[in-house]
């Protein structure tokens, strides 16, 4: 796909990052509540062509791209996408219409956004006669901004472009706003049906009023939350930190160990089950899921040039140290240093939370469990410098 | 052509619930209800809710919405609302002065038929939720006069039964009593207490220039095209006693007054009207915000 329209003013670095960042909180989010990976691309790029057409301001576009890419947002730890209890289908229906206050609740906790996202966000799933949710606004008291991203949302979640256009057009005046309607059609007729990519507007950001590191930060919680497993990212990236501090880690190689560290756990959103107990000799049979959640963050991750280079790191945090993990046999040096730290401290937590949570009868310490493994699933190294951290914390 | 207001208000219950929850409120008191969504969302999320208004048929929907936890209506007692029953005699004629003017020969039958269904639901859940579900059916009629090229021809009983569908979804209990009365504002708030007292309180002799699309299905309800809505404001302390601005002015001034028991009290107007409603919180409470998430949703919220 080719871009068809410039960002306006150019952007800087810091709002590049901090862009770059943003639209991968919301492909995570995405990823979690089920949709297709390119979908908020695709759904941004229609919004803003769409909002071009309506002639609505450059800020509402800028503004309208965000809240298309962070629409999702909310349904990170949302009891209707999350594990946890077993819900009824009505229950399911009833917590997903939280999603979008959920999302718009969290946009407006990030400062850098355009004005109005958070509200584009909150009302993306309103009905023009009342009958959606959150708040069943109705009529005029639903922006058009949040009615052109309900239509692009529809859009493209159906595959053949006619039947789309029919289905939107028999939707006008209930679903959506009739005047909303003939903007899409126009589009529609203008474009054939093809949805053509729009440069990001990361000039839009304001980056100075938050890093990109605060949303990842946020994105860790979120998903610990999703995964049932609260707290865990912070407790693994602080260890995996301590581990790599001991080791003389340089700086690059310790900022891969905490980012590494806080995202490999989105590999499990979609899982059935966290990986509640890391240290399980059967990890070595490919009987669990550890591998394929690796591979499935290292996917994501790898599609935001900001944090590429923790894909191999993420991808690697299951190998073996003695080359029998998955997936892809690595051993000893092969698998990156960041990786062996995360490993290590991963596999701690789990036995450690185990121990506290007095969910097995095992009485030795945690620490003695992960040094049997040493030289086989980890390395003997990486190991060392846990018992010297566990020992000096205790 | 009638004309539609192009502006409703905007109640936003999901960022109202933000504001309560960050004063810590479990129950609430609207007594300018209205359509009562609002409070569906409050209870759906846990609150307590009490709602009020002078207009029947919002009271009526309230007791579907807001007071029903558990009744919904059955895909064959949705049949025995949309359609003529076999058997039964019904005032086909009770609309007829709304036909050619606002409505078709066969939507102003079918009004008519509905009006007789809906009044013999078995409870006063299933009644709300009718009414509710066939309020849109108006809507939609009139809004189609307004866009007749963009809005689909439906049968009326097929619109019927859909939006009667879409209404029921949002019935839910939230284990706490909730309730509904028809009455002035002062009743309402002696009436019930809670944490948190709700105002979005009427424009100075907006009763004069209601919505068609809510004093038509108030005249609806009560079998009288010719009803005027404004004999449900009559001598009401936002009716002719508020005409002038002295007298809007003393009606807001006597509301919260009367709310002192309420811990918080969120009043909503818009930037616009904000000085008509400012001066009259800070005499009555010692501590009050702002909040302006736009200029026509502004929230004045004032605590003890």
């Amino acid at each position: 796909m080719s871009l068809t329209e410039g960002s306006g003013p150019s952007s800087s670095p810091g709002s590049v990052a901090l862009g770059e960042v943003l639209t991968f909180f919301g492909m995570v989010a995405d990823y979690a509540a089920g949709c297709a990976p390119e979908e908020g691309e695709r759904v941004s790029s229609l919004a803003v062509a769409m909002a071009k057409i309506a002639d609505l301001s450059q800020e509402d576009r800028d503004a309208l791209y965000f809240a298309a890419r962070l629409r999702n947002i909310g349904a990170l730890g949302n009891a209707a996408f999350a594990k946890g209890e077993a819900l009824s289908d009505r229950e399911i229906v009833m917590l997903g219409w939280d999603v979008p206050a959920d999302g718009a609740r969290l946009c407006e906790s990030i400062g850098a956004l355009p004005e109005g996202t958070a509200d584009m966000v909150r009302w993306q799933a309103e009905c023009w006669d009342g009958t959606g949710y959150p708040d069943q606004l109705r009529w005029a008291g639903i922006p058009a901004t949040a009615q052109l991203l309900n239509i692009a949302q529809a859009y493209v979640r159906t595959t053949d472009p006619e039947e789309s256009l029919s289905a939107i057009t028999l939707e006008s005046g209930c679903s959506f706003a009739p005047e909303q309607v003939r903007t899409f059609i126009m589009w529609f007729h203008t474009y054939g049906g093809e949805i053509e990519s729009v440069a990001p507007p990361y000039a839009a950001l304001e980056s100075e009023r938050t890093t990109p590191v605060e949303i990842i930060e946020r994105l860790s919680e979120l998903v610990d939350a999703h995964n049932a497993t609260p707290q865990r990212a912070a407790r693994v990236a602080r260890r995996a930190e301590e581990i790599g501090k001991h080791l003389r880690f340089d700086a690059e190689t310790l900022r891969q160990v905490r980012l590494a560290s806080l995202l490999f756990g989105i590999g499990e959103l979609r899982a059935l089950q966290a990986e509640s107990m890391q240290f399980d000799p059967l990890a070595r049979l490919g009987i669990d899921t550890r591998a394929e959640n690796a591979v499935t963050a290292a996917r994501l991750i790898a599609q935001c040039p900001q944090l590429a280079d923790l894909a191999p790191v993420v991808r690697a945090r299951a190998e073996w140290y003695d080359g029998t993990g998955r997936p892809d046999g690595l051993r000893h040096d092969a698998i990156p240093q960041a990786a062996h730290a995360l490993a290590v401290s991963l596999s701690f937590d789990a036995v450690d939370e185990a121990y506290r949570s007095r969910i097995t009868e095992e009485r030795a310490l945690p620490l003695v469990r992960l040094e049997t493994a040493a030289g086989t699933q980890f390395d003997p190294a990486v190991v060392r410098a846990l018992a010297d951290v566990v020992k000096a914390r205790a | 052509m009638i004309e539609l207001h192009e502006r409703t208000r905007r109640i936003s219950a999901s960022r109202l619930e933000e504001i309560l929850r960050g004063y810590g409120c479990t129950s609430v008191v609207d007594p300018f209800m209205g359509l009562p969504t609002h409070l569906n969302y409050f209870k759906r999320h846990g609150f307590a809710v009490h709602g009020g208004d002078l207009v029947e048929w919002f009271v009526r929907a309230g007791e579907g919405l807001v007071v029903n936890d558990f009744t919904v209506l059955r895909d064959n007692e949705v049949a025995e609302i949309v359609e003529m029953l076999p058997g039964r005699i019904y005032a086909l004629d009770l609309f007829k002065a709304w036909e050619g003017v606002f409505f078709t020969e066969e939507q102003c039958i079918y009004l008519g038929v509905w009006h007789d269904n809906v009044r013999n639901l078995r409870s006063d859940g299933q009644t709300g939720l009718a009414i509710f579900g066939l309020w849109n059916v108006l809507c939609y009629w009139l809004q189609k006069a307004q866009y007749p090229d963009d809005m689909r021809d439906l049968p009326p009983s097929e619109l019927a039964w859909n939006y009667i569908r879409k209404t029921e979804r949002w019935v839910t209990s939230n284990l706490r009593r909730n309730t509904v009365r028809q009455a002035d504002v002062l009743t309402t708030i002696s009436a019930q207490t809670a944490d948190a007292l709700f105002l979005a309180p009427p424009a100075r002799n907006s009763f004069r220039s209601a919505d068609a699309r809510i004093w038509m299905w108030e005249a609806w309800w009560q079998g009288n095209p010719y009803y005027n809505i404004e004999h449900s404001y009559r001598d009401s302390l936002f009716g002719q006693r508020s005409a002038d601005e002295q007298g809007y002015a003393r009606a807001i001034a006597g509301v919260l007054s009367n709310a002192r028991d309420y811990p918080v009290v969120i009043l909503q107007t818009s930037e616009q009207r904000l000085h008509e409603f400012e001066p009259h919180m800070r005499n009555a409470r010692p501590h009050v915000e702002i909040l302006a998430p736009h200029s026509h949703e502004v929230y004045l919220i004032g605590t003890k």
